[in-house]
């Protein structure tokens, strides 16, 4: 069975059973947005929602992560990890997938992270398709990741009155097995499928520009990188980091010991750090090795567009817009890619997104 | 996906926990600099390359980059030396023979010590630069005959900065490296030089075709010194410096020590010209 | 740690409400465990200050007289550490409002026909007069900010204070941002270390830690002004807490 049917009405059993199973994680709403929290009523999970304030990265790559157990004297580092428990995030649109998968590929490269590792074998990954662009500040049909390219266990498509559901591991086929109500998907179910696709495609708009290899090639010019744009940019950043904090892909982080009051036994955390801060790149002698908020923010878009793309060919910008949409100074994503694509009307980008009517 | 008991095992020797190491001798160097002898646990080499740094911890206080001041070929044992200037190494400081602390690594990669076979060499130090320096040197003593000449040119404020003294004209006398220094002010009784390091390179005798120069210092040096190199005609490849960044996990993770898209931690701390090069404009070492 | 006698702790406090010792008894268990590592040689109320010896001097309230200058500078010399408590200690607080009129109106304005019984100066807080070696922010403190600068003292290590806005707190909490709802904040000017107390519990920041080392004030200005703050209302916002550092905004924004 590769591809399953679940009915509409039966869905509030399926979420009551996999809560059984794992720790069940789903979006729900937060006064005019929405989180992704434990589930403990199945009724508040949202299936359509606008991608999360923070993105899932925070159940796989916490705020705030031990590292270590360790006591003074007699020196000793306890087990680095917990156990943790296994855990199902439900409902992940397929950005969010594109985000763990670029988490994979720096947490796995060696020497690699085990503290990541261990968390991401405890995780099944139930995806859901979009088949509406969010907002005007999403780029994902630039980046590729409307649709689903991998990276999950079971991957959901409303159909109208019933999910079909793509297993897509062992794991995944696990949260379907030997349930009465949940059945392989018939020839109809799969015509429908198709047509969504079809019609998802008239939808969905490339955002950039330009296709991705020429924002690349912007991206690895000396002009690009000398751009008087990022003077512009860095002018109207407040270094608030809120762009990088909920982003699927920035890793960054801090490294703090925290003493017990016994002075003897204590915890070392890593903590998430992000490239806008003052004091990110200073070392204890005083140097600033990436002075100005001009310079953090090109360094935070060559971190998506170059630096990944040259070292593992991977584009670290998943296309969710969160970072545009969380910017209280609007530096969004999307303008400031376009004009970089076109330096001589660079200044003509400014708002070009943020004041465009919000799409319906 | 990994296997689940690769993972295990990978849990359990998880490269952020640190090794215990024990001081076995300390002592002040200048009035900011400390050197430290320390052996690690159950005696194990820590096995490094020239040029490389560890992590050391200390629990409560944190962790900082340390460059290692010994040569691979001194068994059983490692150097650091210490400036006073940040929380974990003020603390460290007050640390004395007998002493635990932490210690990840070897981190990075080292001076090219293979390709420098056979090579004349140029050693820059400036400051603290004489720090990392002094593995390659005990190494170079060590194995003298696969080395061409040896000048070591030296640097700092003034002559009660300048470190490991006794050493240095050791290595003078036994094993003809030529020496020069120099210091930015002088007290009565110097007999050196006086001016910035970029002074003594103009009249170094080389030949540049078979000379690598290997310059380590503070961020404002490297400019002007490799500025003086190029004069001289020493090909990119053959300029090898060693960067100083802001680093919390050595393991190419943290974000911190990056250079556009390379992270010193793993691609350096020691980088040639040439990589320099490539930089957009974010390496602040790289010439004019 | 090796055992060391415990250091002795005194207490002070200048211009204030005295919120700040409150929340030393908010700490509960925690203040007990801390009083089993030090001892409390001087708590206002209950010990006098004379003839005491001290090691760390925990100060609360602004500067507001001749004699607390007087005052403060004798317990400077007897602590080896002193300690800023809360942010009228620390930045001068509520009590900086008195700098926005002259010290005469301001007398007059409170005390009238007796205003020339009263002696009174430009407040401050506690380093325009004394070295400070720690820093407690916040109004009232955060408690486990409390926790960690003691530990940090009994260490014997710097408390470095966090140089990064309360947004980065704030979005680790993953609160809807008061600016998405159209609301004021100053969380974006703001030092962090409170983990965005007030934002947390439904409230806006008032920047009651101070700001930034390094404030973004053309980004800033933009920002408020685009949620339809004028520059008044921003000072106003700013000077709350801020004021001895007032001067500093006045020039940031009136550029």
């Amino acid at each position: 069975m590769k591809y399953a049917s679940l009915k509409k009405e039966d869905l509030n059993k399926w979420l009551e059973h996999l809560k059984k199973k794992a720790r069940l994680y789903a979006p729900r709403k937060k006064e005019n947005l929405f989180v992704f929290r434990p589930v403990k009523n199945v009724k508040d999970v949202c299936l359509e929602y606008m991608p999360t304030i923070l993105p899932p990265k925070k159940y796989y790559f916490p705020q705030k992560e031990k590292l270590l157990k360790f006591t003074v004297n007699p020196f000793k580092t306890a087990k680095a990890i917990a156990e943790f428990e296994e855990y199902i995030l439900f409902a992940v649109h397929t950005c969010d997938i594109a985000g763990i998968q670029c988490m994979d590929v720096i947490f796995r490269e060696g020497p690699e992270d085990p503290n990541y590792l261990n968390r991401k074998e405890k995780m099944t990954i139930v995806g859901m398709e979009c088949f509406k662009p969010c907002d005007k500040y999403a780029n994902c049909v630039s980046m590729g990741n409307h649709v689903p390219r991998g990276g999950y266990d079971l991957m959901m498509v409303d159909i109208g009155k019933s999910f079909i559901i793509h297993i897509n591991s062992q794991k995944g086929e696990r949260l379907i097995a030997d349930l009465s109500y949940i059945k392989g998907a018939n020839e109809n179910d799969m015509r429908k499928l198709e047509e969504k696709r079809q019609e998802k495609k008239k939808i969905f708009k490339e955002e950039l520009n330009a296709p991705l290899p020429k924002v690349y090639e912007a991206f690895s010019s000396q002009g690009s990188f000398d751009s008087p744009l990022w003077d512009e940019v860095g002018r109207r950043c407040v270094a608030c980091g809120n762009c990088t904090a909920v982003c699927p892909t920035c890793y960054c982080f801090d490294v703090a010991d925290e003493m017990e009051l016994s002075f003897n036994e204590g915890t070392r955390f890593r903590i998430w750090n992000y490239c806008q801060m003052d004091d990110f790149a200073r070392v204890a002698g005083g140097e600033d090795f990436r002075k100005g908020r001009p310079a953090r923010q090109r360094h935070r878009y060559y971190r998506k567009f170059k630096y990944p793309v040259d070292k593992y060919n991977r584009y670290f910008c998943v296309g969710c817009g969160r970072c545009s949409r969380t910017c209280m100074a609007d530096i969004i994503l999307i303008e400031t890619v376009n004009a970089l694509l076109d330096p001589e009307n660079a200044a003509s980008y400014v708002g070009s997104v943020k004041n465009r009517p919000e799409v319906k | 996906m990994i296997d689940r008991e690769i993972l295990l095992e990978k849990v359990k020797t998880s490269p952020y926990k640190p090794m215990k190491g024990r001081i076995i001798k300390a002592e002040m160097l200048t009035e900011k600099e400390k050197f430290f002898r320390i052996e690690l646990e159950d005696k194990v080499n820590l096995a490094h390359e020239p040029g490389q740094f560890v992590m050391v911890s200390i629990f409560g206080y944190g962790e900082a980059p340390i460059s290692i001041c010994s040569s691979p070929t001194d068994k059983g044992y490692f150097d650091l030396t210490v400036r006073n200037v940040g929380t974990l190494t003020s603390r460290l400081h007050q640390l004395g023979e007998g002493d635990t602390l932490g210690i990840r690594g070897p981190f990075g990669k080292g001076f090219p010590i293979d390709n420098m076979f056979g090579y004349d060499l140029v050693i820059v130090a400036g400051g603290l630069g004489i720090v990392p320096l002094r593995s390659l040197m005990r190494y170079i003593m060590h194995n003298r005959n696969d080395f061409g000449n040896v000048q070591l040119l030296l640097g700092c404020k003034s002559p009660k900065d300048l470190l490991f003294r006794e050493e240095v004209k050791e290595w003078k006398r036994r094993a003809e490296v030529k020496f020069n220094c120099t210091v930015d002010k002088a007290d009565p009784d110097w007999q050196g030089n006086v001016g910035l390091i970029t002074t003594l390179i103009p009249g170094v005798d080389i030949n540049p075709m078979r000379t690598y120069a290997v310059v380590v210092g503070p961020p404002i040096m490297y400019k002007f010194v490799i500025g003086e190199l190029l004069n001289k005609i020493i090909p990119d490849h053959q300029i090898i410096v060693s960067l100083e960044r802001r680093m919390k996990c050595g393991l190419g993770k943290c974000g911190h020590c990056q250079i556009e898209g390379k992270y010193v931690c793993q691609s350096g701390p020691v980088f040639n010209y040439a990589q320099l090069k490539d930089f957009k404009g974010e390496c602040h070492e790289k010439a004019a | 740690m090796k055992k060391q006698p415990k250091p002795k702790v005194a207490f002070f406090d200048f211009t204030d409400c005295e919120g700040c010792q409150l929340q030393l008894a908010n700490m509960g268990n925690t203040f007990l465990e801390l009083t089993e590592l030090i001892d409390i040689v001087n708590f206002r109320e209950i010990m006098s200050e004379k003839g005491e010896d001290y090691d760390i001097a925990v100060v609360e309230g602004s500067i507001s007289t001749d004699n607390d200058v007087k005052r403060i500078k004798e317990i400077r010399a007897k602590a080896k550490i002193l300690v800023a408590f809360g942010s009228c200690a620390a930045i001068a607080g509520v009590n900086g409002i008195k700098n926005r009129t002259s010290l005469e109106v301001a007398k007059e304005r409170v005390y009238a026909d007796k205003a020339h019984t009263i002696n009174t100066i430009k407040v401050m807080p506690l380093d325009r007069v004394v070295k400070v070696d720690y820093y407690i922010l916040n109004c009232p403190p955060y408690i486990p900010e409390i926790i960690a600068v003691f530990k940090s003292i009994l260490m014997g290590k710097p408390y470095p204070l966090p140089n990064y806005p309360v947004c980065v707190e704030c979005k680790m909490n993953e609160n809807v941002c008061r600016y998405e709802k159209d609301q004021e904040c100053m969380g974006p000017l703001t030092r962090a270390g409170c983990n965005s107390w007030c934002i947390n519990n439904g409230n806006r920041c008032y920047a009651c830690r101070g700001l930034l080392e390094n404030p973004a004030a053309d980004g800033a200005k933009e920002i408020l002004e685009k949620y339809g703050l004028k520059v008044e209302d921003i000072l106003n916002h700013f000077t709350l807490y801020n004021d001895p550092q007032g001067e500093k905004y006045d020039q940031e924004f009136a550029r």
